[in-house]
């Protein structure tokens, strides 16, 4: 009978010396040690380290969808990027730029709980991610059931977001910050271009000064790309976008000192800064911006 | 024979028992997880846009206390939440300020009435670069998670 306790405890103790996956923190980058051909092998401008420090969300899919969405106009289809042609993503650059071309996509078809043709989107964006090795980070299987089960939307927004959150930890923990830098680049380029076709149909104020304001992003997301400039595809990216910056010159940004102040609301610390900012841009300069940024766009997902 | 079970058998129980208290330390995964119920991820009161898990060694001894800085772009006429969530496993309490170029202009701790808050409210007016320094209180080793959520627009 003991004996027997003993073969049954044995293996029990066994298991539990192994470390479980939830032990593992979220250092993934030690358990996948696999050669990488899309490390980016060339010299960095500055460190990996420093690449870390640099801003950590150039652009989010949830604001920009959310300030589309608050001015009252309605969702559209046909401002999407196709996923027919997901097999021509077949580099990893490529894939890349797709992730986050499909991600705002994604965020702007969430923030309207559009679950019917969100499926197509996560099947791409899981493929895509699968192709650069972040396809463990993308809960693939949650996110289907949920948009299948047209429940726990907040739920569908969280976790597609915290999956996006997750693939940048582990880019940049395992040496491969260029193909974050190109995920943060798709989501910026996809969202502006949202934003312009927007615009084209119902002309609004706050979404022209939203695309005014992209003046300060742009700066900070080519300052990320140029690090990579000596790949020729980066350099061609960056050329694209450099001719886009060229155009934001026209766009002046001026600004109002204030005091911030806080207060207490229901226990809540509420701060509240009163800085002031003005950006003045033209109807001309907004439609060079917006042309510009559709031409760089459809040259991405024509491929 | 018989004694000799007696004495393995609860020796191996006690392996099993501290082997499994490992199992309930956490990550900073399951941190994200519990700070964005704080932050009310789960009700629809704020969208989770980023998150940051900061791990700091005790500060050694006549040093400053480590500390971790991100920067973020945060837009005009957007109100945000910064959710701050500390491990449970680590001493250390996460102090997060927020800076302009050079203004201290949110902070979770009030230094004056040694009030402590879990979340704060951002109400931002002008888009830019924001740097937001976590360090913890007294230099203590401390394993804590920033949540920065998007409320609403204003």
């Amino acid at each position: 009978m003991s004996k027997r306790l003993i073969y049954i405890l044995l293996p029990l103790l066994l298991f539990t010396a192994c470390p479980s996956d939830k032990q593992k923190d979220t250092d993934f980058s030690k358990e996948f040690e696999i050669p990488d051909s899309i490390i980016y092998e060339g010299e960095l401008e500055i460190s990996e380290q420093a690449m870390g420090d640099i801003v950590q969300n150039i652009s989010s899919p949830v604001e920009i969808a959310a300030l589309i969405k608050a001015v009252g106009v309605p969702y559209s289809q046909d401002y999407l990027a196709t996923t027919d042609y997901i097999d021509n993503y077949n580099t990893s650059f490529k894939k890349a730029i797709g992730l986050g071309i499909f991600g705002a996509d994604l965020g702007y078809q969430n923030m309207y709980n559009k679950t019917s043709s969100v499926i197509d989107y996560i099947h791409a964006i899981k493929t895509l991610a699968d192709g650069i090795r972040v396809g463990q980070f993308f809960d693939f299987t949650t996110l289907k059931r949920l948009a299948t089960n047209n429940q726990n939307l907040d739920s569908l927004m969280y976790i597609s977001v915290q999956n996006f959150n997750q693939m940048d930890r582990y880019l940049r923990e395992s040496n491969r910050s260029s193909l974050s830098s190109l995920i943060v680049a798709g989501v910026w380029i996809e969202s502006i271009y949202l934003l312009g076709e927007v615009i084209k149909k119902s002309p609004n104020a706050e979404l022209s000064e939203k695309i005014g304001e992209q003046k300060i992003i742009l700066s900070n997301l080519m300052l990320l790309l140029k690090n990579y400039e000596r790949d020729p595809r980066f350099k061609e990216l960056i050329d694209d976008l450099s001719v886009i910056q060229e155009i934001y010159r026209e766009v002046t940004i001026t600004y109002e000192k204030g005091e911030p102040e806080a207060i207490e609301e229901d226990g809540m610390l509420i701060f509240k800064q009163n800085d002031k900012q003005f950006i003045e841009i033209s109807d001309e300069t907004l439609f060079k911006i917006i042309d510009k940024t559709v031409e760089v766009r459809n040259k991405i997902i024509q491929l | 024979m018989r004694m000799k079970t007696i004495y393995i058998i609860p020796t191996l129980f006690l392996i099993i028992l501290f082997g499994n208290t490992k199992l309930y330390a956490q990550s900073g995964q399951e941190l994200v997880d519990i700070c964005g119920m704080v932050a009310g991820h789960a009700t629809g009161d704020a969208t989770l846009l980023k998150d940051f898990q900061i791990k700091l060694d005790e500060a050694k001894p006549g040093e400053e206390a480590p500390r971790a800085v991100y920067s973020v772009v945060l837009s005009k006429n957007t109100e945000y939440l910064f959710s701050i969530c500390n491990s449970r496993d680590y001493p250390g309490e996460a102090i997060f300020q927020l800076y302009d170029n050079n203004r201290l202009l949110v902070t979770n701790y009030i230094i004056s009435t040694g009030k402590y808050y879990p979340k704060v409210s951002f109400k931002c007016s002008t888009t830019g670069v924001y740097h937001m320094f976590i360090t913890f209180k007294e230099g203590k080793q401390g394993l804590a998670v920033t949540l920065l959520s998007f409320v609403k627009r204003l």
